[in-house]
């Protein structure tokens, strides 16, 4: 993740089974289109999409920041697994997509969650239930239980986004939490490296610097 | 201008139906000449005989007409026994991990394209399909193979319908269920003989796909180096924009018109059309854009590599294209990279 003042530059990879409609998540996102039935994706596909978080706090000061978000819409299909750590390495947010009514597709969440926790650093997890508009009639996966998983394995501060891309519930909403969550982040690895470098500094002088206002703020 | 527009037309008529009339000559031999055969459908193969020259090629259709009507109704009597075998407890009997993969894929193949959106192709697909996948345990379905079936399909259809039907309208319930029956069955032996040369494709890690990944990034740097410099100082890796071409064979990126096109090159090409011919394919086909390419960053080189401008492509472009791969083809197929390299 690079930054340039208040714009910055990120990654995204969207992962989960065939057919749980992550093309469409994002192409709801990107184009504002829905289709029912898209060609599968083949290896994954790219897009990107320009977008500004507002109001986030930065040394102190109530910042906008643009964003530049990257993503890798990946293949679902168990075959082109192995393919997976190209695009999930590098990446600085991850959205694991299963379908609010297939059990199974749940299930597959939590390997995912594990393959990335074992091999990227601090890679910002999300969980999404789709096709939310399948609720009432075919929902297997009850809001309460997916909510639960995501708070005991992500931690209490997560939530599972459900959506649709068909009727565009939630889609916005989440893709905006999930730019600004990685915006809070780089700003606060930002001030971590401040303050260290601060630290560094202190030590081979030996006498106070004057330290970022920023800390106490965010 | 009229007049010379019409000599040009009649010329262009009169090489066609000489064309024509050579096909015509070969195919109807009591034992067709493959090599004959060969040589001729690498320009591309006339319409109407294009489902039976591609049988013959493809090895399914015996080149001895005499043995073709028992072979035909053996292996057709196969395929019906595999599907009412698999098929015999209903879905419930089915593997359900292989037939969840296919019954959610298939609708998603062309989707829009008309034909494949009617329950009676679907479900013709997904027969297909699933017979091939519990036949095939190594790779099993693989997302994209059902875009390899379609070109059998529809050309095998063609034969069945009048010539000016436009195949990607029609109403498939037109069609009497033994015909219905015919084409699904040769589009599976067929289909079958295609991923047999390329099983290595779809199997665990998909080594044949990295392999010609890896033949594509040779090629372009000693074919095309500011091409092959500007993508590496860019970061682009080839894997992320050509696994597609590899796993579809250029289908997701070129119409299937023209895609039938390029297979009548394929096939002509002996064994290896689907394998090396097509990594030369791939090659010519990235070149194309080398110069628009070249002025791009990561961001836009990727994007417009995924939807490369092809829409309005005729059997031109693709013939173009062809020639090119076979140039590469014959400059550096089996030529060592030193050799390659001095001048």
């Amino acid at each position: 993740m690079s930054m340039h003042g208040s714009s910055l530059e990120a990654k995204l990879v969207i992962l989960g089974s065939q057919g749980v409609g992550k093309t469409s998540l994002v192409m709801r996102y990107v184009q504002n289109t829905f289709s029912p039935h898209s060609a599968s994706t083949i290896g994954a596909s790219f897009l990107t999409q320009r977008m500004q978080v507002f109001g986030v706090i930065r040394r102190g000061y109530v910042d906008d920041c643009r964003v530049v978000l990257q993503i890798w819409d990946t293949a679902g299909q168990e075959r082109f697994r192995s393919m997976a750590p190209m695009y999930y390495r590098g990446a600085n947010a991850a959205i694991l997509v299963y379908d609010i009514t297939s059990e199974q597709s749940f299930q597959d969440i939590s390997s995912w969650v594990e393959e990335l926790q074992r091999n990227t650093g601090d890679i910002d997890i999300h969980v999404v239930g789709s096709k939310l508009d399948l609720a009432e009639k075919s929902r297997e996966v009850p809001q309460e239980r997916a909510q639960a998983y995501v708070r005991n394995t992500l931690g209490s501060l997560h939530d599972v986004h459900e959506v649709s891309a068909k009727d565009a519930t939630g889609v916005d909403e989440l893709f905006h939490d999930v730019t600004r969550s990685l915006v809070e982040r780089t700003y606060e690895i930002e001030r971590t490296r401040r303050e260290r470098q601060a630290g560094d500094v202190q030590l081979r002088d030996g006498r106070q610097e004057a330290s970022d206002q920023a800390c106490c703020n965010v | 201008m009229t007049d010379t527009k019409t000599a040009r037309d009649l010329l262009d008529m009169n090489t066609k139906m000489s064309r024509f009339e050579k096909f015509r000559r070969v195919l109807s031999e009591p034992n067709v000449d493959m090599r004959e055969l060969r040589k001729l459908s690498w320009s591309g193969i006339p319409e109407e005989l294009r489902p039976m020259a591609w049988q013959l090629l493809m090895g399914y259709l015996p080149c001895n007409s005499e043995r073709r009507e028992q072979t035909l109704a053996r292996k057709r009597k196969e395929y019906a026994e595999c599907v009412a075998q698999a098929f015999a407890r209903g879905e419930a009997g089915l593997d359900q991990t292989i037939w969840h993969q296919i019954h959610i894929d298939v609708p998603r193949t062309h989707p829009h394209i008309q034909l494949y959106q009617q329950t009676a192709t679907q479900e013709a697909l997904e027969r297909i399909l699933y017979c091939w996948a519990i036949r095939h345990p190594a790779s099993g379905y693989v997302q994209g193979i059902n875009d390899l079936l379609t070109p059998f399909f529809q050309v095998f259809l063609s034969s069945y319908v009048s010539v000016d039907t436009d195949l990607e309208e029609f109403d498939i319930g037109e069609l009497p269920e033994e015909v219905l029956t015919v084409i699904e069955a040769d589009s599976f032996w067929c289909m079958t003989k295609l991923l047999d040369g390329i099983q290595d494709n779809y199997t665990h890690g998909q080594p044949g796909i990295q392999r010609q990944i890896g033949r594509l990034r040779e090629l372009i740097g000693r074919i095309d180096a500011p091409l092959a410099q500007h993508l590496e100082s860019e970061s682009v890796e080839y894997i992320q924009f050509s696994f597609r071409w590899m796993n579809c064979l250029l289908m997701r990126e070129l119409s299937l018109r023209n895609v039938v096109r390029m297979w009548d090159t394929y096939l002509a090409e002996e064994s290896d059309g689907f394998s090396d011919f097509h990594v030369y394919v791939c090659a010519a086909f990235l070149i194309k854009w080398s110069a628009t390419l070249r002025k791009m960053d990561f961001q836009d080189m990727i994007t417009f590599l995924q939807s490369v401008p092809t829409a309005t492509w005729t059997d031109r472009d693709v013939e173009m294209l062809l020639s090119e791969a076979f140039m590469w083809k014959t400059l550096f197929h089996n030529a060592p990279g030193h050799l390659a390299h001095r001048k």
